[in-house]
């Protein structure tokens, strides 16, 4: 029993007590309160985004070199950094602090979904089967509820990944697993409730009765093995390899997944190590393996991952690309929720910015269309170089700060959080090196079998950021080697679309089968020609900038 | 022209069987087109892929191999112009010369000398190659008996520089152990026979390529097989566009008849032997033979032979190790980054650039950068703590203050509890070392009191 | 018989690019080939030119460097007469590391004074190279370009301090050697950084670095001959001649360590490590070679018939 004197914290808005365990940070106290709370650093005191207002006996968590002094004064601190001591210490996760919900990571396309349907699961006498489409991404989990009796899609919903906590990117949370005494438990214990909790707000959104029969689930290696209970550390050292490729059906109840302890819990195969079941099921959507020409995919999220091929040969790798376009590693950046900038104009003859923010209030920062809007507006304005470095130029908002030069975008007293929202040197480099990462991937593989630019007849851009990109902004920056525009096609969250697929017509969850072991997984970190080609990419738009020059005038270079 | 991988996949049977060891026949194909396997791998493979890639797979540039056992040279068998293509996989022999007419006690001296041109470098042992014997007394007998001495005295295969007598009875005398035959090019019949016979190794010497088609085939005729082609340039010029010409040959036009390893005599009176050879290295020379066994001539060419015919695809790498920026004292601040070259010339750069005199230390870790290191657990609070302990720092500095890379702050705490240093996380940017090193206060440098 | 011989003929041509001389001196004409080296095919108007390094600041001399030119190392202006006049240099390197806070600390104006000078007591072209430290060069390299009497090429120029030269040469008429670390893309980087300045291409040299034989020349040598082949094969960005300085030669322990006497004579073996550098750079393809011990001059320039 703790005694008299035993503190208690409380969490606001949601008003959780939890009690106060000397020693722990106030993002320790968050995590077992069930406190959504970002912390993309998993922690480490890097990312200075876990900003909470205090009120009590606290100590540390006031880093100047994060917080200013007026912050400091009005009890903010960083929850990592933060010891609550004793009493009652009340703390406010502020707005920017706190993951939120939106539909955007939902929708995609499915090019390939025009078959009869055939369900996986023959109604069975009794109840109406549901079936359950799983999206297990790094950063957030989605779902969809589909009528196993028509193949209606009843409900569509997401959630934060609740293994954040343990770190933004997926290696953090090997590492995590591995250091932590009994972190792997834990890691797995949060996607497990995390599942549960969306399955269940799936079945809160239809007025119809059923049961859960099958449910197909497509995530990337790490997540896919941490759900099937498999040791993920292998994937992190040299040669890379997943303990296992395939994950054998089996029910929720040997998984331990309460939510729907009978069904039929199909993950789509893995590729390799970094290359997971989300872009066996991007593949399924896209349609690419059934056609003669060859297409390429990127599926731009937490990690890039790229697929090249056609129905005969595929090969796909994952980019190592970082996650700017989700908002991390970017000081105001924030993922695409109410307040995040969107879009970014520059006047050409001021450099004076104008943007729209998603939900039209003060904007809070700035999301992944909106980085990358603001990077290509940037640089067609001629306020950065071809190497990212920063220009000052007539009346632009261009500024010295302790992280380097900045660029505002919008002033402290203009915005939601009452700090500026800028844009650093130090942020477009991050930004520099995740877009290099993506497009040297594509050309990586290009070069790896031998093809040129020109046959790649299509290029599908899947992830919940490719359904909002402006691809003009895209190939002013180079994410992409330099296609056509017309030659693109977004794909939204084609992941859930291809399970969503895999559902309705189990002659589709075969052919993801088939096509896994037949597309070949490549290490870039083997490839000797990525290095080079990844230097190539980094730089604006490209260092070979006379392809994007023709596509972006239309002109087709790469025909 | 090589085949892409994808032209050689629409060979393969395309049924991704996994009989040839690959996972996929793409796999498969992409391993053929980096030259790393072959065909016959496949036991679906139709015949006219087998035909179609063997040919294509066979090196442009024949192999000839002089020696035997450890000693072995090969020249030839190489498949590109450039390094950077793909790698020169022979090194460039190097031959120093001797003459069967010194007196005894001069040719037992120069013997011990050209053995002695051995160097240890970067971990390799890098030598002469072959001795190169000159027959200056005419004399058969004399001939023979220097040739066996020399063999006894340094072990390395022989290149016999003689006319037929001496040749044949130089040939007897060193049975077994495979010299290359160099007669004067007016002997060619009869030596060309000589080789066919005893199936030895043939060095043909005409005047340039013409002179060199009509004499390789006359060789040919004769029955002699591994050949090494001398196009008798009489100045420097004229030897490396010989040298480049007969590569080109074999490389770009596929001309079987001319195909072969070179070789040059840069004895006397030939004029600027060392520049010759030390352009001669990189561009294509097979053998090449020197009067100077002079140490501070051999040592040069001996690490451009080194430098030239590494594989340029390895990653730049920088030695690890302790690396001191400015005038040091012990109480400069200490930084740690890894030993990848871009990482190294970078961080390097930006110490520099503060003027806070600094000690950098290099990791090892195969040459990734910090985050690539971190991620592959090479550059891991283990490896740092045994670092700090192992290579020096202790004694050049009185503090116990490491700067860590900002990417990897996370590894503070472990390399904390398991060495005996404070640790400070610096940036996440290199270009944010300078104001960072100049705004660490100097007590954070001070000798450690505990 | 005659035998059809291979040619390797390209759509690109190497940009011709001046260093200018002073008044009765011969300026430094490079590029202008559109073949590799060491062919015959092609044209090659100009062969590639070797100059001498003058170095300013406090340094040991390596053996082979102090019997050579050792009684000149205090005296940079008589050092330059004497490569010109005597050794047969066609440009000098002329190094201000005498500024550098650990070898002189001299100020920037005694820098910009002793390159005034320089210019003024041989008619030869010169490039003056900073000190090395970034700041000091940023004060250094305006007050070079405004002391010269005449054109020079300041050296170097990469993605950190291009602005500054190139606003530097562009108000003075100089050229600018642009520099990369070793790697082909950053090369075209830095060119194409200068480019959309407006910096004028033919006067842009470039220098990829050369690293010293056994320490990375190797690279180097590669990295040289991508850079003639994409240049040659069209990419106009690559297509510059390139300079290389041997200086790192020296720096090579075999250069210069007298103790070790299996590897023979410290003073010859000084002088052929720098030759073999050089000699690798020609093979290569650099058009400019920036070397130090007066005999390798004539050595060097001997074989640069290609």
């Amino acid at each position: 029993m703790p005694d008299a004197g035993a503190g208690v914290v409380r969490f606001f808005p949601e008003g959780i007590d939890v009690p106060l365990s000397p020693g722990d940070s106030l993002l320790a106290h968050a995590l077992r309160a069930g406190v959504p709370l970002l912390a993309p650093c998993g922690g480490e005191s890097r990312c200075g985004k876990c900003r909470v207002g205090v009120a009590g006996a606290v100590k540390g968590g006031d880093d100047p070199g994060v917080l200013s002094p007026a912050e400091r004064a009005a009890g903010i601190r960083l929850a990592c950094r933060c010891v609550p001591l004793s009493g009652k210490v009340s703390v406010t996760v502020l707005p920017e602090s706190r993951p939120a919900r939106l539909a955007a990571y939902l929708d995609g396309k499915d090019m390939a979904g025009d078959g009869p349907f055939l369900p996986l699961q023959r109604a069975a006498a009794g109840c109406r089967p549901f079936g359950v489409a799983l999206d297990l991404g790094t950063s957030t989990l989605a779902g969809a509820l589909v009528d196993l009796s028509d193949g209606a899609v009843l409900a569509r919903a997401s959630s934060d990944n609740p293994q954040m906590a343990c770190g933004e990117d997926l290696i953090s949370r090997v590492v995590f697993a591995e250091e932590t005494p009994g972190g792997f438990e834990f890691l797995r214990e949060r996607l497990l409730r995390g599942v549960e909790n969306l399955v269940a707000r799936l079945l809160s959104r239809t007025d119809l009765r059923g049961e859960v029969t099958d449910v197909c689930a497509a995530g990337n290696t790490v997540i896919s093995h941490v759900l099937y209970g498999l040791d993920p550390s292998p994937i992190r050292r040299p040669p890379y390899r997943p303990v296992q490729k395939e994950y054998p059906v089996a029910t929720g109840r040997a998984l331990g997944i309460a939510a729907a302890p009978d069904a039929q819990w199909r993950i789509f195969p893995s590729l390799g190590g970094f290359v997971g079941g989300d872009v066996v099921a991007d593949i399924l959507a896209s349609g690419m393996h059934r056609d003669e020409e060859v297409s390429l995919l990127f599926d731009v999220g937490t990690n890039g991952e790229v697929a090249l091929g056609n129905r005969d040969w595929r090969i796909a790798c994952s980019s190592s690309a970082g996650p700017a376009f989700e908002g991390g590693d970017i000081g105001c950046g924030m993922r695409a929720y109410p307040g995040a900038i969107e879009s970014v104009r520059i006047d050409r003859a001021t450099g004076v910015p104008s943007f729209t923010v998603i939900g039209r209030g003060r904007p809070a920062g700035l999301c992944g269309s909106g980085i990358l809007d603001l990077c290509a507006e940037m640089f067609r304005a001629g306020l950065v170089d071809r190497a990212g470095r920063f220009a000052r130029r007539g009346d632009a908002p261009l500024r010295s700060t302790d992280r380097g030069e900045a660029y505002v975008v919008v002033p402290a007293d203009r915005s939601a959080t009452g700090r500026e929202v800028t844009l650093c040197e130090a942020d477009l480099k991050s930004i520099l090196r995740t877009k290099a990462a993506l497009c040297a991937a594509a050309e990586a593989m290009l070069r790896a079998v031998g093809l040129p630019l020109g046959s790649v007849a299509r290029v599908y851009v899947a992830g919940g950021f490719g359904n909002f990109l402006d691809l003009r902004s895209a190939l002013t920056i180079g994410l992409f080697p330099p296609f056509p525009l017309p030659r693109f096609l977004p794909l939204g969250n084609a992941s859930l679309a291809g399970a969503i697929g895999a559902l309705r017509n189990r002659r589709r969850w075969k052919e993801a089968l088939e096509l896994a072991p037949a597309t070949l997984y490549h290490d870039l970190s083997s490839d000797p020609a990525f290095m080079e080609l990844y230097q190539r990419a980094l730089f604006l738009p490209h260092t070979d900038e006379e392809g994007y020059r023709a596509a972006l005038a239309g002109t087709g270079a790469a025909t | 022209m090589a085949l892409t991988a994808l032209e050689i996949y629409k060979l393969l049977p395309k049924t991704n069987c996994k009989d040839c060891g690959f996972p996929t026949c793409l796999a498969f194909a992409m391993q053929m087109a980096a030259g790393k396997a072959t065909v016959e791998l496949c036991p679906h493979a139709s015949e006219e892929a087998k035909e179609t890639l063997g040919s294509a797979a066979a090196p442009p540039l024949p192999k000839v191999t002089i020696g035997t056992g450890r000693d072995e040279v090969i020249l030839g068998d190489e498949t590109v112009l450039f390094r950077h293509e793909k790698t020169f996989y022979h090194p460039t022999a190097i031959a120093v010369s001797v003459s069967d007419d010194l007196p005894p006690d001069a040719f037992g001296e120069r013997l011990r000398a050209i053995r002695a041109l051995s160097f240890e470098r970067v971990g390799q042992r890098i030598g002469v190659d072959l001795v190169a014997l000159r027959c200056g007394s005419g004399d058969p007998v004399a001939y023979a008996k220097a040739a066996a001495a020399a063999l006894e005295a340094t072990g390395l295969p022989l290149v016999l520089l003689a006319p037929p007598g001496p040749l044949a009875a130089a040939a007897d005398a060193v049975e077994g152990s495979r010299p290359l035959l160099a007669p004067p090019a007016a002997d060619l019949g009869a030596a060309a026979k000589m080789a066919a016979e005893r199936k030895l190794p043939l060095r043909v010497r005409a005047d340039g390529i013409g002179g060199l088609y009509d004499a390789l085939r006359a060789a040919r005729a004769a029955g002699a097989k591994e050949l090494v082609a001398d196009p008798a340039p009489g100045d420097s010029r004229g030897a490396v566009e010989g040298s480049v010409q007969i590569r080109r040959l074999a490389i770009l036009s596929r001309n079987r008849d001319l195909a072969c390893p070179t070789a040059f005599d840069l004895g006397e009176p030939f004029p600027e032997p060392f520049g010759t050879a030390a352009l001669l290295i990189p561009k294509y020379g097979s053998l090449l033979v020197l009067d100077t066994a002079d140490p501070a001539d051999i040592l040069p060419l001996l690490t451009l032979r080194q430098n030239v015919f590494t594989d340029p695809q390895r990653p730049i790498q920088v030695e690890p190790g302790v690396y001191a920026v400015g005038n040091v004292t012990s109480s400069s601040p200490v930084l740690i980054t890894t030993n990848f070259s871009l990482t190294y010339f970078t961080v390097r750069g930006d110490v520099e650039a503060s003027r806070v005199p600094a000690y950098l230390l290099i990791a090892d870790v195969d040459g990734m950068s910090v985050l690539t290191a971190w991620a592959a657990g090479k550059f891991t609070g283990e490896s740092i703590a045994k670092m700090l302990s192992g290579c020096g720092i202790g004694e050049k500095v009185g503090h116990r203050t490491l700067i860590l890379p900002g990417m990897v702050a996370r590894l503070s705490g472990r390399i904390e509890e398991l060495s005996s240093w404070r640790v400070l996380v610096g940036p996440q940017e290199s270009s944010a070392i300078p104001p960072y090193l100049r705004r660490l206060p100097p007590a954070a440098f001070l000798p450690a009191n505990a | 018989m005659t035998v059809a011989l291979p040619e390797q003929r390209f759509p690109g041509r190497i940009l011709p690019v001046t260093l200018p001389a002073g008044p009765g001196g011969s300026p430094v004409t490079v590029g202008g080939q559109n073949a590799l080296p060491c062919t015959p095919e092609g044209e090659r108007p100009n062969l590639p030119a070797v100059g001498m390094e003058v170095r300013t600041g406090a340094e040991e001399l390596p053996p082979s460097l102090r019997s050579a030119i050792g009684e000149l190392a205090a005296d940079p202006v008589s050092l330059a007469r004497r490569c010109v006049s005597e050794w047969g240099a066609r440009f000098l390197f002329l190094d201000l590391s005498l500024c550098h806070p650990d070898s002189g600390g001299r100020s920037v104006a005694d820098g910009a004074a002793l390159a005034r000078e320089v210019l003024d007591a041989v008619p030869a072209p010169v490039i003056v190279g900073g000190c090395g430290d970034e700041e000091v060069d940023a004060r250094l390299f305006p007050a070079v370009a405004e002391a010269a009497p005449r054109p020079v090429f300041l050296s170097y120029a990469e993605e950190k301090n291009y602005r500054l030269l190139a606003g530097a040469a562009l108000a003075y008429g100089h050229g600018l050697v642009s520099w990369s670390p070793i790697d082909i893309n950053m090369a075209k980087q830095i060119n194409l950084l200068l480019a959309d300045l407006g910096f004028p291409a033919d006067r842009v040299i470039m220098d990829p670095l050369t690293g010293g034989l056994g320490y990375g020349l190797e690279y180097t040598c590669s990295i040289v001959e991508r850079i003639r082949l994409s240049g040659l094969q069209g990419d106009a960005m690559l297509a510059r001649p390139v300079l290389c300085h041997l200086g790192d030669a020296w720096k090579a322990r075999e250069a210069s360590d007298a103790s070790e006497t299996s590897w023979g004579d410290a003073d010859r073996r000084g002088r052929r490590w720098e030759e073999t550098t050089g000699l690798a750079c020609l093979a290569a393809g650099a058009d400019l070679l920036v070397c130090r011990h007066p005999g390798n001059v004539a050595r060097l320039s001997g074989a640069a018939w290609r």
